[in-house]
């Protein structure tokens, strides 16, 4: 007997079809996960049929013998209160910043009209979910918790009213990797303890093959594949699926053995520090980076790996010349750098950034972005000059010429991080800082983007810091990796060593995770 | 978006007819047609009846709408300019400087203004000039403010960073990266600074310290008719009339562009 049933269910908003003719069907305990690029209609498939997105729905969406196509808002209301549980990708702003963990899972504890919940009840839902000390944790208010924790707060609150059917949203797209396992676990027993149903929406693929009884591959609003989860990890069938399986990287799969040979030392950090002072009334001084010594050779890419806070970006920033250093030096071809580079020290390293729409002026168009580093860095070129040179690194980076006049506004994620590494490129930098480039962008975009820049290191001999919090992406390319925790680096060294045997602990969570 | 067309083209009409209006009328604001004191409105040419010293009140209305919106005006481009640039800097240098110049707008947001615009008032004698300075001392603070948190939040934005990368002066950043990404904002502000000011100016006029005879404003219009309505309650509805709607007009406009840009 079904749970919850799509029969050809799809969703308008504003007359047109975003999704069309999705079936599936979800029996207690069971696991159905939607998988997809953004944009694909995951997520409007989940939540549209409880009225939680601008659409309406077509078909009919069952859940426990009642349609939810027919019903009102006030209906809908009564459902969502009753017998469905949510869990968001973001438990920062999914959870209400100043309420404490107790206060949210009481109210969510009421919503269906349940009695007051006492202090122990509370402790024992903190305690189901896994999160240590949950008599502590009662009081904490949600930027109090880790990311980890607060994802088990949410998970708590969404099933404390006992739901049939929880929706989980991306609920581990936002956490580090290691966490990502231990949540996705977390709901797998959840849910076969409760014999509640799960649906899904997810693009860590690696994790569905364990996790989902079921895969629903969607493409364009549209189901391309559907079938048992191991089936379509093992051995997808439609070609959308066996790229979306292809483009998740996976420790599995063989190291690259065609790196460029790296050369003398380029860059040293050595015993750098980066504190942030407090205010020294609310908040204490911080020390982000705690004395990193770490080399990139010339043509060598070096992953930079840690969790989110763990220092990464600071470090990066710090090398690229963008950021604060507190005490120890930055040495470049063995010279020191000094706090304020010279244009010539600047243009040696450029940095690009995660969020490619972010890194570009929304008013400039694409040409002028590019060619901003040569204006400034390069002025002894004519507009000429430039130019073709702007020309040169639209080529490089395989973009149509025809994109020079848009603004970024008129760029898809993929294009507008190919302009930003243009204008990383265009100065003939001898060192790249990557500073988590392709975690903002869907899988597939992102595996051409970690293709290009292997073409750039073998073709161009281009130095790279790969800052990253993927392992198993960071191994495609980089000769070595440094792991960084709570701005120490706790181990570093040849790709395949670091893979193959884990010293430090969070190397090998990281591993583990991958 | 929200219609923002409406209450845009009712204020470009008033002010379309504040500048025009003058030219086709036979009347002057302060010529005094002798034979016709105190006239009711539609009589011998007099549209809206005259004052009590036989000025056209329309010919009036016109000229004092056009005063007060060029007022408002210049002391609103006066306030942007002064509060953008400081907010910038400010926004920008971050630290003791961000520190000593945020507590600067804050002590001058304790004075109390008004009083202190009617002090020198009295003490330089009344006139248009000072009337800018008191309005823009006013104004350009919660401009700064605004300018300051928007800087602060570009700074760190990456595609500033990669200026900086770039090779870029701070000059090139602030004129070519943040002052066109702050424009729309700083826009929005200035047309919602717009009938904050006209509210001053009218004010000030009001308790006759600003605009003077024989110029005159909404204000001045306001107050005569507030100083005859049991005899003509048109003097005082119409001018209080256009001056409302000019507000409301402006502060619709202004707040659909600031959701439009903030």
């Amino acid at each position: 007997m079904s749970l919850y049933r799509l029969d050809a269910m799809g969703v308008t908003i504003d007359g047109r079809d975003l999704v069309r003719g999705v079936s599936l069907e979800i029996a207690p305990g069971e696991c159905v996960a939607l998988a997809g690029a953004s944009g694909s209609g995951k997520s409007l498939t989940s939540l549209t049929p409880f009225g939680l997105s601008a659409g309406t729905i077509t078909g009919s969406a069952v859940l426990e013998g009642q349609d939810l196509a027919g019903l009102d808002e006030a209906g809908l209301r009564r459902v969502r209160r009753a017998s469905v549980g949510f869990v968001f990708q973001q438990p920062l702003t999914a959870l209400t910043p100043h309420r404490t963990a107790a206060q949210h899972l009481t109210e969510s504890a009421m919503q269906a009209g349940g009695a007051r919940p006492d202090r122990n009840t509370l402790v024992a839902m903190l305690d189901a979910v896994g999160l240590a000390d949950p008599a502590i944790r009662l009081r904490r208010y949600p930027h109090q918790l880790s990311g980890g924790e607060r994802q088990r707060l949410m998970i708590a609150c969404a099933i404390a009213h006992g739901p049939r059917l929880l929706i989980a949203d991306e609920p581990v797209s936002a956490l580090d990797a290691h966490l990502r396992a231990e949540i996705m676990a977390l709901l797998t027993r959840l849910r076969r303890e409760t014999g509640m149903g799960l649906l899904l929406v997810s693009h860590d693929l690696a994790s569905l093959e364990h996790h989902a009884d079921r895969v629903l591959v969607m493409q364009g609003g549209q189901v391309v594949e559907a079938g048992a989860a191991q089936a379509i990890a093992r051995a997808p069938q439609h070609a959308y699926s066996q790229a979306l399986w292809a483009a998740t990287p996976s420790l599995k799969a063989a190291l690259p053995d065609d790196l460029h040979v790296p050369g003398a030392p380029l860059v040293e950090a050595q015993d750098l520090t980066v504190r942030f002072a407090g205010n020294g009334l609310f908040t204490r001084p911080v020390t982000a980076v705690d004395a990193v010594d770490l080399t990139v050779h010339q043509g060598e890419a070096v992953a930079l790996i840690g969790g989110s806070g763990s220092g990464k970006s600071t470090i990066g920033r710090a090398i690229a010349g963008l950021g604060p250093v507190s005490a120890g030096a930055v040495l470049w071809n063995g010279a020191r750098l000094p706090a304020r580079r010279s244009l010539e020290q600047r243009r040696m390293i450029q940095p690009v950034f995660q969020d490619p729409v972010a890194s570009l002026d929304p008013r400039w168009r694409v040409s002028d972005i590019i060619a901003e580093p040569l204006v400034h860095l390069r002025p002894d070129l004519t507009s000429w000059g430039r130019a073709g040179l702007v020309k040169k690194a639209l080529q490089m980076v395989e973009l149509d010429g025809a994109l020079a006049d848009r603004t970024p506004a008129g760029l898809s994620g993929g294009q507008a991080q190919r302009v930003a590494i243009a204008r990383a490129l265009v100065a003939e930098p001898q060192m790249l800082v990557l500073d988590e480039a392709t975690s903002a962008l869907d899988p597939l975009v992102a595996v051409q983007i970690v293709a290009l820049l292997k073409r750039l290191q073998r073709d161009q001999g281009i130095a790279m810091l790969v800052i990253t919090h993927d392992l198993a992406l960071a191994a495609q390319f980089c000769h070595r990796a440094a792991v960084l925790d709570s701005g120490r680096i706790v181990e570093q060294g040849p790709m395949a060593q670091l893979i193959a045997e884990p010293q430090a602990a969070m190397t090998r969570k990281l591993v583990a995770a991958s | 978006m929200k219609r923002i067309a409406l209450p845009a083209a009712i204020v470009a009409l008033i002010a379309l007819a504040a500048l025009v209006l003058p030219m086709l009328l036979p009347w002057s604001h302060d010529a005094i047609d002798w034979d016709h004191v105190r006239a009711a409105p539609a009589t011998a040419g007099h549209w809206l009846g005259t004052d009590e010293l036989g000025r056209d009140r329309l010919a009036r209305l016109a000229v004092a709408t056009r005063i007060t919106l060029a007022v408002a005006l210049a002391a609103a481009l006066v306030s942007m300019l002064v509060g953008v640039g400081w907010g910038m800097i400010a926004g920008w240098a971050g630290g003791r400087t961000d520190e000593l110049m945020m507590r600067i707008v804050d002590a001058l947001y304790a004075l109390p203004f008004m009083f202190i615009v009617i002090v020198l008032m009295v003490v330089f004698g009344r006139s248009i000039l000072l009337v800018f300075v008191g309005i823009g001392l006013v104004e350009w603070l919660t401009m700064a403010r605004i300018v300051r948190g928007q800087v602060m939040t570009l700074r760190h934005r990456p595609f500033v960073l990669a200026a900086e990368a770039s090779g870029a002066p701070v000059r090139v950043i602030l004129a070519r990266h943040i002052l066109p990404n702050i424009a729309g904002v700083a826009l929005a502000y200035l047309t919602l600074n717009l009938p904050g000011i006209i509210m001053i100016e009218s004010f000030l006029s009001f308790l006759g310290l600003g605009v003077q005879e024989p110029l005159t404003s909404l204000g001045i219009l306001v107050k005569e008719g507030a100083d005859d309505m049991d005899v003509a309650p048109m003097g005082l509805q119409v001018p209080g009339g256009v001056m409302v709607t000019l507000l409301v007009c402006l502060t619709l406009v202004g707040e659909r562009l600031r959701d439009r840009f903030a």
